[in-house]
């Protein structure tokens, strides 16, 4: 029992990475990607091209290989980063591409009558943009803003290939030294934890803005 | 319907031409509404009627001619170019017009208040306080205070038209833009509309309507211009133009519709 205790202790530090990586990516990578959905949207043809080939890099490449590009390649171009922030740059910069395509696909589904009503009633561009257009796609984008934040719960595991001690790789340590599976189990479960949390989140969120 | 045609000019439209790509949809339109007046504009889809509403107030560019609204030039036709007013007075110029459109517009996420009180309030700088009883005035003018706290998706579509007329009320504007606004409603909702829009006119609102209602062109229009393929091919007081139109492509027109 004692020794179940510990184990639980060890984890709980494991936790701490996992939810470190989690809620600081997806603070950096929600504005970030709407800042991109806004360029990608730009009637700048140049600023929507360069979003564009930033969205498909990080969408067409694996996260693990961006992971490991950050931490290996990086230094060799004389950009040295701690292994915290290396995983989070590269966090960051994947999960604001995929954000960055559900917020575009979101404020295209408003209709054009929408910005026209805004616009005859005298309101600028940023007021409508904030006002009337960002509100509307709030809820349009929570489902699948669930979907990927859910994900991000799941790949914050992939930090084990720079050696950081998240839940994951704390479970897989003890499970090799002590031959014992009991921190698999809890790993599963403080997934679920989180997931479960999110999930009620969510589901919240959206019957806050479904409510019209 | 009454008509002086001696206020003073709100809205004068002088050759107006607009293309896409090679398709031109205005070919030199011309057009002078006075204070109070009522502009019925009919004809058949694709003759270029809503494109000219949408110019009034910007949302679509015209390539040559001018647009005055009460003596101020929101665009100008200078060495064979239309040159718009500079952002500041294009907006103050656009403000004296409010629009109705044919899906209403309504915003979604706001209350039947909120979607009045919005623009007052965010353009204006108003305060709540300062709107909300004359946005309630306008809600009961239309016959929907009891609604003031529903969202659009609750209301009838005749209603959602009757709120968004008050929605552009709310703003004071001294021309008012129809753009089809009974098109998107099922026939018994057309009348309360309809209704609404009667009674503005009555109260000498300077109103530019486009319509397919032949009735409401008849009875409430103090001015009536059918157009086809870009030009206008007869206007005149309603009595006349209903009873005894000269040009064939109108009679043609008419026999259908009526």
């Amino acid at each position: 029992m004692e020794k179940l205790f510990d184990i639980f202790l060890l984890m709980l530090d494991g936790t701490q990475i996992t939810l470190e990586i989690f809620f600081v990516t997806l603070l950096l990578s929600l504005p970030l990607g709407m800042l991109a959905a806004l360029g990608r949207l730009s009637s700048l043809k140049i600023i929507s091209r360069i979003v564009e080939f930033y969205i498909w890099i990080m969408r067409g490449t694996p996260l693990m290989l961006q992971l490991l590009f950050v931490y290996f390649a990086l230094p060799m171009i004389g950009i040295r980063l701690p292994d915290i922030a290396a995983a989070l740059l590269a966090f960051t910069l994947n999960y604001a591409a995929y954000f960055a395509e559900i917020f575009r696909a979101g404020i295209q589904a408003v209709p054009k009558g929408q910005y026209e009503a805004a616009k005859t009633l005298g309101m600028s561009y940023p007021q409508t943009m904030r006002r009337i257009i960002l509100p509307q796609v709030i809820r349009i984008v929570l489902p699948p803003v669930s979907n990927e934040t859910i994900n991000l719960v799941k790949d914050t595991s992939l930090v084990y290939i720079l050696a950081m001690n998240d839940l994951l790789r704390v479970a897989r340590t003890i499970v090799q030294r002590e031959f014992d599976m009991t921190p698999f189990l809890f790993a599963a479960i403080f997934y679920l934890a989180m997931t479960f949390v999110l999930t009620w989140g969510f589901k919240k969120l959206e019957a806050h803005y479904g409510k019209y | 319907m009454a008509n002086t045609n001696t206020g003073e000019i709100m809205l004068k439209m002088t050759n107006i031409h607009k293309a896409y790509d090679n398709l031109e949809v205005l070919k030199g339109i011309d057009i002078e509404v006075r204070r109070g007046e009522v502009l019925a504009i009919i004809g058949p889809s694709g003759s270029g009627k809503s494109t000219l509403l949408r110019c009034i107030n910007k949302l679509e560019t015209i390539d040559k001619g001018s647009i005055a609204i009460k003596d101020k030039f929101l665009v100008q036709t200078k060495d064979g170019e239309a040159v718009y007013a500079s952002g500041k007075e294009e907006r103050e110029i656009l403000s004296s017009t409010g629009m109705v459109f044919q899906q209403f517009n309504l915003f979604p996420h706001m209350t039947v208040l909120e979607n009045l009180l919005e623009a007052p309030m965010q353009v204006k700088g108003l305060k709540r306080s300062e709107v909300e009883p004359y946005a309630r005035e306008l809600l009961a003018k239309v016959g929907l205070s009891d609604r003031a706290d529903y969202y659009p998706s609750q209301l009838s579509g005749g209603q959602q038209q009757r709120v968004a007329i008050a929605r552009a009320l709310c703003m004071k504007p001294d021309i008012m833009l129809f753009d089809e606004p009974t098109s998107a409603l099922d026939p018994e909702l057309t009348g309360e509309v309809l209704k609404t829009m009667r009674e503005l006119a009555a109260e000498h609102m300077t109103m530019v309507v486009v319509t397919h209602e032949m009735a409401f062109a008849r009875e409430a229009a103090s001015q009536v211009i059918f157009m086809a393929d870009g030009n206008i091919v007869e206007q005149g007081e309603p009595e006349a133009f209903f009873a005894a139109p000269k040009e064939e492509r109108t009679k043609a027109f008419l026999q259908n519709m009526l």
